[in-house]
């Protein structure tokens, strides 16, 4: 392992990586920062960029993107009450609040540290996690792996949220769908193609995440039509104070840091899960272990409230890393997109990766913490005046992001059916987008779609075409059970909160 | 109508669209001893969809606090600019290769800026401009990424082709 680590510290830290590691950070920060722009569209952009590079080098820009627009939703959500991240929502009920009372500064500097320490603490338990688990994955056979998916899967749809269930079930399913277009893998027959050649090699997943991301987040903009308020304009014109926190502050915030760390890096790890669904529970894991005083600041500027989501969200960011890196399965929509980006590179992650690729697995876990550190000593003296980008007029800045994800895909291919598809499918988007419906899902479908064919397919060649796999490997039936628990927590939650209701009314 | 109902509708249409499409996928001869052939999975995942959309749409009908698509939202929306930006999203596929990059993207850009109500022209051709001449360079100089600037960049520099 150790070999590993400095082999990993090698490759991350040649003057190329680290450059890459610092654009990532203020690329990720900036497109972060704009609301309604989140890491998935911020990682979709890039990814154009970093197909020219070496595999090691785009996995570790991409990170760097990560976090930055992890941490660039917080700002806009400190400075603007205005997420660009759902992750960072709950940073914006304590982190507003401060701001309005002229610590903004101090907000933002919390953040920052905060959200360094989950890192740094998430850093620490993927470095030795995330090979304990490539070592247990590699007795994993197809039927595992087909059973995975099938987790994954159920895991996005069952954390959607409460009555968001079915909703994220079939965006799952129509991501799959979505999948299966192209040239089947094993036969060589061409399915849903209707005749284009166009469509002989599948839709590109770049094509389809620019498209259900940055181009109609871009377009949901223009159509909803929503002005800067005055009162985000003033807010962004105030003088941010000072960046300084007390001795007493820090060891005030100390413990939440490190429960909402481990919690965060937890939750990360569990696919379907993610920053969103970690910040929320550590806020109110703080919240409910406050004294009846404390828990009276909670939602009008309480260190705390601002320091537990920040960790989490930042811990359960590496957390994701570890099912991605180790199994080859993404865990939410972010990861799907960095593990699309990997297959493009010609790189499968998976426990095999630790074995073969050790440089490239080592470095991005050495880079995530790199990241952290640039995230810190760059982009936090420089918020003031990155933030001032957020005064923009989107006018400017709307019809250059369409530019960008239109010729980022165009770049890949050449070929201007291409475009075409991505605006058909940017208007799809958009009205999942109005109904309600959630993206995620529908990326994290598209991209397991082939992988768990190809391992179902395996599972039954292997049995003969018989079912028997699903039950007889011990590791698949475990696996399968959970699936079960967690496809009837969210009905069973339902039905008691319908029964609550009617013996309410 | 709610949400879910537009929905559901909208993705249970797409299902069956999908299913019925799975049997003109082609068989491979002896393909019948084959334990999964390329339809398998597609078959399975469309009767999936329908089946979970009917879900959703059985569920939008009894449950009453559905969250409903408002026309006064609608009303909110700005869909005569959205078209028009969908519109010169198609133009700019049609034009790069013909007038090529350069001039494509200006023309797109410019497009962009006078439809979101940029008025200021100065700044309006700086940015298209720059944009397209700068990314062009960085794309052919640094990123050694070919892409054709087109015949008015052809008829400055010459074609070097």
């Amino acid at each position: 392992m150790m070999d590993g680590i400095f082999l990993g510290i090698s490759t991350a830290l040649t003057s190329y990586n680290i450059m890459m590691v610092v654009i990532g950070c203020f690329a990720g920060t900036f497109i972060g920062m704009l609301p309604g722009l989140g890491p998935i569209s911020a990682i979709a952009l890039m990814i154009p960029i970093t197909y020219g590079m070496e595999p090691s080098s785009g996995l570790i820009l991409i990170a760097g993107v990560y976090y930055g627009a992890i941490f660039g939703g917080s700002t806009s959500s400190i400075l603007i009450n205005a997420p660009g991240v759902a992750g960072t929502v709950a940073s914006s009920f304590d982190g507003y609040p401060m701001a309005k009372n002229g610590q903004a500064g101090k907000a933002l500097a919390i953040a920052a540290y905060s959200s360094f320490s989950g890192g740094t603490i998430a850093a620490i338990f993927l470095l030795f996690a995330a090979p304990a688990l490539a070592k247990v994955s590699l007795s994993f056979q197809s039927s595992d792996y087909f059973a995975l998916m099938v987790l994954g899967l159920t895991a996005v749809a069952a954390f959607a949220g409460k009555g968001k269930f079915l909703k994220a079930a079939v965006m799952t399913v129509f991501g799959l769908m979505l999948a299966t277009v192209g040239t089947d893998s094993d036969s060589g027959i061409a399915r849903f193609t209707f005749g284009r050649l166009d469509l002989i090699d599948g839709i590109s997943f770049l094509l389809l995440a620019m498209a259900a991301f940055a181009l109609s987040e871009a377009m949901m903009n223009i159509l909803e039509n929503k002005e800067q308020t005055q009162k985000e304009k003033d807010d962004l014109n105030e003088s941010i104070g000072s960046l300084k926190i007390t001795r007493e502050e820090v060891m005030e915030m100390a413990p939440t840091v490190g429960r909402s760390s481990v919690l965060g890096f937890f939750v990360g790890v569990l696919p379907g899960a993610g920053a969103t669904i970690a910040s929320f529970l550590a806020y109110g894991m703080e919240r409910s272990f406050a004294s009846t005083k404390e828990k009276l600041k909670f939602g009008k500027g309480s260190l705390k409230g601002l320091a537990a989501p920040e960790s989490a969200n930042n811990a359960a960011c590496s957390g994701s890393f570890v099912p991605l890196l180790t199994l080859g399965i993404p865990g939410s929509g972010t990861t799907a997109i960095i593990l699309g980006a990997l297959i493009s590179y010609g790189i499968q992650p998976g426990p095999t990766m630790y074995v073969d690729n050790p440089a490239l697995f080592w470095s991005v876990i050495v880079s995530m913490y790199i990241g952290n550190v640039v995230l810190l000593i760059l982009n936090l003296p420089l918020i003031p005046y990155i933030a001032k980008l957020l005064t923009l007029p989107k006018q400017l800045l709307l019809p250059l992001i369409i530019f960008f994800s239109l010729i980022g895909v165009y770049l890949v291919t050449f070929n201007t059916f291409d475009i075409y598809m991505m605006t058909m499918f940017a208007v799809v988007a958009i009205f999942i987008r109005i109904i309600d419906y959630p993206m995620a899902p529908m990326i994290l479908g598209f991209i397991l779609g082939g992988m768990m064919e190809d391992n179902l397919r395996r599972a039954l060649t292997i049995s003969d075409g018989s079912l028997a796999f699903l039950w007889e490997r011990p590791i698949t039936f475990t696996i399968l059970i959970i699936t079960v628990v967690l496809l009837l927590m969210p009905m069973i939650g339902e039905l008691r909160s319908k029964m609550k209701k009617s013996k309410e009314s | 109508m709610a949400k879910n109902t537009i929905g559901s509708l909208f993705f249970l249409a797409f299902s069956i669209f999908y299913f019925i499409n799975v049997f003109s996928i082609k068989k491979m001869p002896g393909g019948h001893f084959e334990v999964m052939t390329a339809s398998t999975f597609p078959y399975y995942i469309g009767l999936g969809g329908i089946i979970i959309s009917t879900m959703i749409l059985i569920f939008s009908f009894i449950e009453k606090d559905e969250e409903i698509l408002s026309l006064s939202y609608l009303k909110t929306l700005d869909f005569k600019t959205t078209i028009y930006f969908v519109g010169a999203m198609m133009f700019y596929g049609f034009t790069i290769r013909s007038l090529g990059f350069i001039i494509a993207t200006i023309i797109f850009l410019l497009i962009g800026f006078v439809l979101l109500k940029e008025r200021n022209i100065k700044r309006i051709l700086l940015i298209s401009v720059g944009v397209s001449v700068g990314f062009y360079l960085i794309l052919n100089n640094v990123l050694g990424v070919y892409i054709e600037p087109g015949m008015i960049a052809d008829y400055f520099v010459g074609d070097e082709s």
